[in-house]
């Protein structure tokens, strides 16, 4: 991304964090060979650690509320679910990705995990949140595959 | 065995001001411990402040969550306290939600996860809150559950103390189940309570175990504040430390009065000054703390009747430089007005400002309204309370200066209240009297331990200045009730003039 806007968008430190976490994922690893399929896998990765922290059905009402508030902007999500204690936790990518393609639903993803952490940083603090948040992004970077090799092939 | 070759076990802070004193100095570490109380008696607020008081990235703390408060919302509140630092959160302190193997699994799978998670992290401190969620799961009968529960506390307690953490179970039980095996496991037991009466809240805390330590016995209040919870120790009666030989005299500031307690108050003694409304005994008060401050001393006082506002405007009125005494660190007033107060929390904000003051001067104004203040379980052992209080500063060496409001009843003689008079060492009363249809105010000494002092019944005036002692009412009878009669000699010169 290479526009304006997103060089104004890369400013803002959550969506850095955010954009970091998905590039983490995108690494063949992961299996996810598509932005889309990074971004998905990069949900996936910070559910998985969130609910360490949070427990389940704490961090799956974080998730789901953060879907509602990003689906205003971006309805490319309007397809896309969670579901608790599945694996991948992020279903209905294939048909978003056929519906909007790769670059929008990856963005709209991206923008689901910005909303989490504006949600998670009025929760407990934007420092705590961040926090939170950067520990998933050093376990992803530090090499954590992960299970998008059972994600559905978009 | 000798001290030295006694295996040293080491104490850690609990963070909370005053509870090192209750346990005797400390937590033990590798100590296996339950925080037990009912909802909101301040467990998980107990278990932070030990938590930031000792967790570090080296060994850092691991907070497990179970069913009860959810763990954002515990975040969510925990941060509003001071002690809370973002900073150590996840790093230093790590929170790991056990939920899903509660809701799934059996006990053997949370002590698989308890397991792996303490060897991931090599944890100092290890909290498990509520352990009363993971106590409760159902077995197939009533025993198995119960054998399960023995086993599971027995092999976590083991691997808690091998792996050199120091830990805390929290939960919500009931004083009844302490047959509970977690009870006989603990190496500490501490018992977090509240207790209604009437409109006041008090809360009490109690160590009912500490293996290896010897706990302060007994019920101590504690409150909480922005800060976390503050306990407040019964401090046991210290030996008198004043120097008996030296006797030295106070000056009260207030002129007449020093020469009828025969040179002024005794350095170190409890002085009561009683007396009705309007009396001038807050103005008594005031004078004694401005002749301390003006000689180089400083001094202390607690209000308990007016707001401090008040009370230094009035004081500031009579002596101008008791607002700049306060400012330059010679004076500090306390304000202690809460109705759920207890004599400890009071004696701790008293005590902690004498030593930090290092002063020789306190005033408590007024005891009347310290019972008041105080929560109505409190009013109960007042004389107890009381008598522990004025011991444990008068120990310090400070001299106290009391006032206290007692009924004006022409008819009733008497002059102090019989709930406090005991405690102290010299009494100083004032009343009114009515002479020639006008109303006058006396003063009189009481009491003076082991010295001599002033019998008489003096007249006073409060000046502009303050109180002025005046001539003794040496025509008079019967000054006592309140309606003195002149004497027949008297009233015979009266006639012949």
């Amino acid at each position: 991304m290479t526009t304006k806007g997103s060089e104004s968008m890369s400013r803002d430190p959550k969506r850095e964090i955010a954009r970091r976490l998905i590039d983490s994922r995108r690494q063949e690893r992961t299996g996810a060979d598509t932005a889309a399929r990074a971004a998905a896998s990069a949900c996936d990765h910070l559910y998985r650690e969130l609910a360490r922290w949070v427990g389940v059905d704490g961090c799956h009402a974080l998730f789901t509320r953060a879907l509602t508030l990003a689906r205003v902007e971006h309805p490319a999500l309007a397809q896309i679910q969670f579901h608790a204690r599945s694996d991948p936790y992020v279903d209905g990518l294939a048909a978003t990705t056929m519906a909007y393609g790769d670059a929008a639903t990856a963005e709209a993803l991206e923008s689901m995990l910005v909303r989490l952490m504006e949600l998670l940083g009025r929760l407990i603090g934007d420092d705590m949140a961040t926090k939170l948040v950067g520990r998933s992004l050093a376990t992803s970077e530090g090499g954590d595959t992960g299970t998008d090799g059972s994600r559905e092939q978009a | 065995m000798k001290e030295n070759e006694r295996t040293q076990i080491r104490s850690l802070p609990s963070g909370v001001p005053g509870f090192d004193t209750v346990l005797g100095g400390g937590l033990p570490e590798f100590s296996f411990n339950l925080i037990a109380g009912g909802p909101g008696s301040g467990k998980t607020i107990l278990a932070h402040q030990i938590l930031f008081a000792n967790a570090t990235v080296e060994r850092p703390a691991l907070y497990f969550t179970v069913l009860g408060e959810p763990t954002l919302k515990m975040l969510r509140y925990q941060r509003q306290f001071s002690y809370f630092d973002p900073d150590l959160a996840g790093s230093a302190i790590q929170f790991v939600n056990l939920s899903a193997e509660v809701l799934d699994r059996n006990l053997d799978e949370i002590f698989k996860r308890i397991v792996s998670e303490t060897e991931r992290a090599k944890p100092g401190i290890v909290v498990v809150d509520s352990f009363r969620t993971i106590g409760g799961l159902p077995g197939s009968t009533a025993r198995d559950a119960s054998s399960d529960l023995d086993r599971f506390v027995q092999r976590l307690a083991l691997h808690l103390t091998t792996w050199e953490a120091t830990s805390f179970l929290l939960g919500e039980y009931a004083e009844e189940e302490q047959r509970n095996p977690v009870f006989t496991v603990a190496d500490g037991i501490i018992w977090l309570s509240q207790a209604t009466d009437r409109n006041s809240v008090v809360r009490k805390l109690q160590v009912i175990k500490t293996r290896g330590r010897a706990p302060m016995p007994g019920l101590h209040t504690f409150r909480i504040t922005n800060d976390g919870l503050q306990v407040f120790p019964r401090i046991p009666e210290h030996k008198r430390l004043r120097h008996e030989q030296q006797r030295t005299r106070l000056s009260t500031g207030v002129p007449g009065l020093d020469e009828m307690i025969g040179g002024g108050v005794v350095a170190g003694d409890a002085v009561m000054l009683t007396g009705p409304a309007g009396s001038g005994k807050s103005t008594v008060a005031t004078q004694f703390i401005a002749e301390g401050l003006r000689k180089g001393e400083t001094a202390v006082i607690a209000v308990f009747e007016e707001y401090p506002e008040d009370y230094l405007a009035r004081a500031t009125a009579r002596d101008s430089k008791i607002g700049a005494m306060i400012k330059g660190g010679k004076l500090e007033l306390i304000y202690l007005r809460p109705l759920d107060l207890s004599v400890d929390e009071a004696l701790a904000a008293i005590l902690e400002a004498v030593q930090r003051l290092d002063a020789t001067r306190i005033v408590i104004d007024s005891l009347s309204g310290f019972e008041v203040a105080l929560a109505p379980t409190f009013r109960e052992d007042f004389r107890e309370s009381l008598y522990r209080l004025v011991g444990t500063l008068t120990a310090t060496g400070v001299t106290v200066f009391m006032t206290a409001e007692v009924p004006e009843g022409f008819a009733d003689a008497r002059f102090t209240s019989e709930k406090v008079s005991f405690i102290t060492d010299e009494i100083i009363v004032q009343r009114y009297v009515e002479i020639e249809g006008e109303l006058l105010r006396v003063i009189a000494v009481i009491k003076v331990r082991g010295s001599d002092h002033s019998h008489e019944f003096r007249l006073y005036e409060i000046t502009a200045n303050g109180v002025v002692v005046g001539d003794p009412l040496k025509e008079y009878d019967g000054i006592i009730t309140g309606v003195p009669i002149l004497r027949a000699k008297q009233i015979r010169a009266k006639r012949s003039k």
